[in-house]
């Protein structure tokens, strides 16, 4: 006869030993190369890049790649796995490239469509705080708002530095889209979370 | 004698009555001495004019303090005083004037780089002449100067200044700013003069990351941030990201515009070998919605005029009733010089700087800037320079 005790005590151990598995489900994997880019000409994916290159993971770093760029690496034979696009719109870095908003979210529209046709994981990004959301826009300008709309709703996985999630922008898209999202607070942690997502 | 000659002399009375106090404040700020006691790290003090002779005797002809490490490494040069109405940028280098030893590398610090500019105020403006830091021995008297070269030194200005060599077109006005004026022209306007010296000095001292300290007004996008050229990005980027999440202040990176030119994070990159870097702090006595422009408003930066534009979501910086005191201010800039030289060490261990004596964030706010300011008076006078 099989007492209560031992029914716990099993299922508790039989959980410890599939708790591994549940976690792996939880948190999303990511494969290289990495094609790291910009939604509106921010500084932000520089820190990306810098995390990257400590990891010595395999990168290509393009602020205005297009989907052009995702077809000669299919063709060249070495796909791009993922894509990771930082949103955050910079006036003086869309002035550096001569570039409106507009023709960000048109180049982005076309990049994500070629990433989804060729089943690269896309991964939407903000990682520069509030300063990089309405705060740091000046009055009328939502081009910080509008890279984030075409961006995050369509990517596989969000990666937002918390602090930019004051107001639960980016939590509200996860929950509503079922998009899993990584949230972290010091920009230093976000080596391990790279770490974490592209580490087999 | 007339009703009407009687008005003409009374009005003209008054007119010289106002004029003889007015002209006095005029000189003596045009003229005010501000004392520098050398750090003992100080190793060498030498005039702008050692890098291009035909600055020498003018205004601008300002100090270059170098100061040596103990071994050698990279050459970081910081320029304050660029817009000498922004305060922190003069005062952050002062207290490296006065206290910085470099261990590793060599410094090169320049307290008024338009020092024309620092002999005036906004014509026009009301503006406080001078402004006084506390200190334990009393206090020091600081000019407070403006954005543009004193017109006494340079005018008239053109209709259209066309920046040289891009021939760019920009505010007429700016022909007298330092920071519209690089790279400089050998034989241009005296602020294009001054700004050609400073790169001829960068490129004969090897300079490998150049700094200019300014502030900025709170209505104005480029704030709390370092604005980096392309070669100087993932060291900024590095440099945000620790100061950010080590010393409890926002500060970003913004790219300097390839096609903004007259700029020295621009023009600097561009024409040197140098990495060209610019910081802001916020500065509310610079907003246009300012109350009272006065002493006060200055150091402390508390202004209820400014926190109601925030609160019309005018502001692209946040502000309370705590202001933006000049401590905070110039605690900014020391705190992000050093982890320049601490991230830029980090990746190139054969060419480090490394500084001591400095005050980091906490520290200033804490201390104040004064406790880092020496009584000229107690000092080795050959060890005192004026600015």
């Amino acid at each position: 006869m099989v007492n209560k005790t031992t029914i716990l005590l099993t299922t508790f151990f039989l959980l410890a030993l599939l708790q591994p598995l549940f976690s792996q489900e939880k948190q999303k994997k990511a494969e290289l190369p990495v094609l790291i880019t910009s939604c509106g000409q921010s500084p932000g994916p520089i820190k990306m890049k810098i995390f990257m290159k400590r990891l010595k993971f395999d990168y290509e770093y393009n602020l205005q790649a297009t989907a052009e760029d995702l077809i000669a690496k299919k063709k060249a034979g070495k796909p791009f796995k993922s894509l990771i696009i930082v949103t955050g719109a910079s006036l003086k870095g869309m002035g550096a490239a001569g570039i409106s908003i507009d023709d960000e979210l048109k180049r982005i529209k076309k990049l994500m469509a070629e990433a989804k046709k060729e089943g690269i994981m896309i991964i939407g990004s903000h990682i520069e705080g509030m300063a990089r959301r309405s705060q740091g826009a000046a009055a009328g300008d939502n081009s910080d708002e509008l890279s984030i709309d075409v961006v995050c709703p369509q990517s596989d996985l969000l990666i937002v530095r918390k602090d930019g999630d004051e107001d639960g922008r980016f939590t509200t898209i996860s929950k509503v889209k079922k998009i899993p999202v990584i949230l972290f607070e010091k920009n230093m942690e976000l080596g391990n979370v790279l770490k974490k997502l592209y580490q087999k | 004698m007339n009703i009407s000659a009687i008005r003409k002399i009374i009005f003209s009375a008054i007119g010289l009555i106002l004029f003889i106090p007015a002209g006095i404040s005029f000189y003596q700020s045009r003229h005010l001495k501000e004392p520098v006691v050398l750090s003992p790290g100080v190793s060498t003090v030498k005039r702008l004019s050692d890098y291009f002779p035909a600055i020498k005797g003018s205004t601008d002809d300002c100090h270059i303090y170098f100061f040596e490490g103990k071994e050698k490494g990279a050459t970081l040069m910081i320029l304050g005083g660029t817009h000498p109405e922004e305060p922190a940028g003069r005062l952050a280098p002062w207290l490296f004037a006065e206290n910085a030893v470099m261990e590793k590398g060599r410094l090169i610090v320049v307290l008024s780089a338009n020092r024309s500019a620092s002999t005036v105020t906004r014509i026009g403006g009301g503006y406080p002449p001078d402004f006084t830091i506390p200190t334990a021995w009393g206090g020091q008297k600081f000019r407070m100067g403006d954005r543009w070269s004193n017109p006494l030194d340079q005018w008239p200005d053109p209709e259209v200044y066309i920046h040289y060599p891009s021939n760019q077109n920009l505010a007429y006005v700016d022909i007298r700013n330092l920071n519209r004026t690089w790279p400089g022209r050998p034989n241009g306007t005296l602020t294009e003069k001054t700004t050609y010296a400073f790169m001829e000095l960068i490129r004969k001292e090897n300079v490998d990351i150049f700094i200019d300290l300014h502030e900025a007004e709170l209505q104005y996008p480029v704030i709390s941030t370092i604005v980096t050229h392309e070669k100087g990005q993932e060291l900024a980027t590095m440099v945000s990201m620790m100061l950010t999440d080590m010393e409890g202040f926002n500060i970003g990176t913004e790219f300097s515009p390839k096609n903004l030119h007259g700029l020295s994070h621009r023009e600097v990159g561009d024409y040197s070998n140098a990495i060209s870097l610019l910081f802001e702090a916020p500065e509310p006595f610079l907003d246009a919605t300012r109350g009272k422009t006065t002493r006060e408003q200055l150091l402390t930066g508390k202004d209820a005029f400014v926190m109601k534009a925030g609160e019309h979501g005018l502001l692209f910086e946040k502000i309370d009733e705590n202001g933006w005191p000049i401590d905070v201010r110039v605690g900014r800039h020391t705190s992000t010089i050093l982890q320049t030289m601490e991230s830029w060490t980090e990746d190139h261990p054969k060419k480090p700087l490394v500084c001591r004596n400095i005050p980091r964030y906490a520290e200033v706010i804490e201390k104040g800037i004064g406790t880092y300011l020496h009584d000229p008076k107690k000092a080795n006078s050959k060890r005192v320079v004026f600015e």
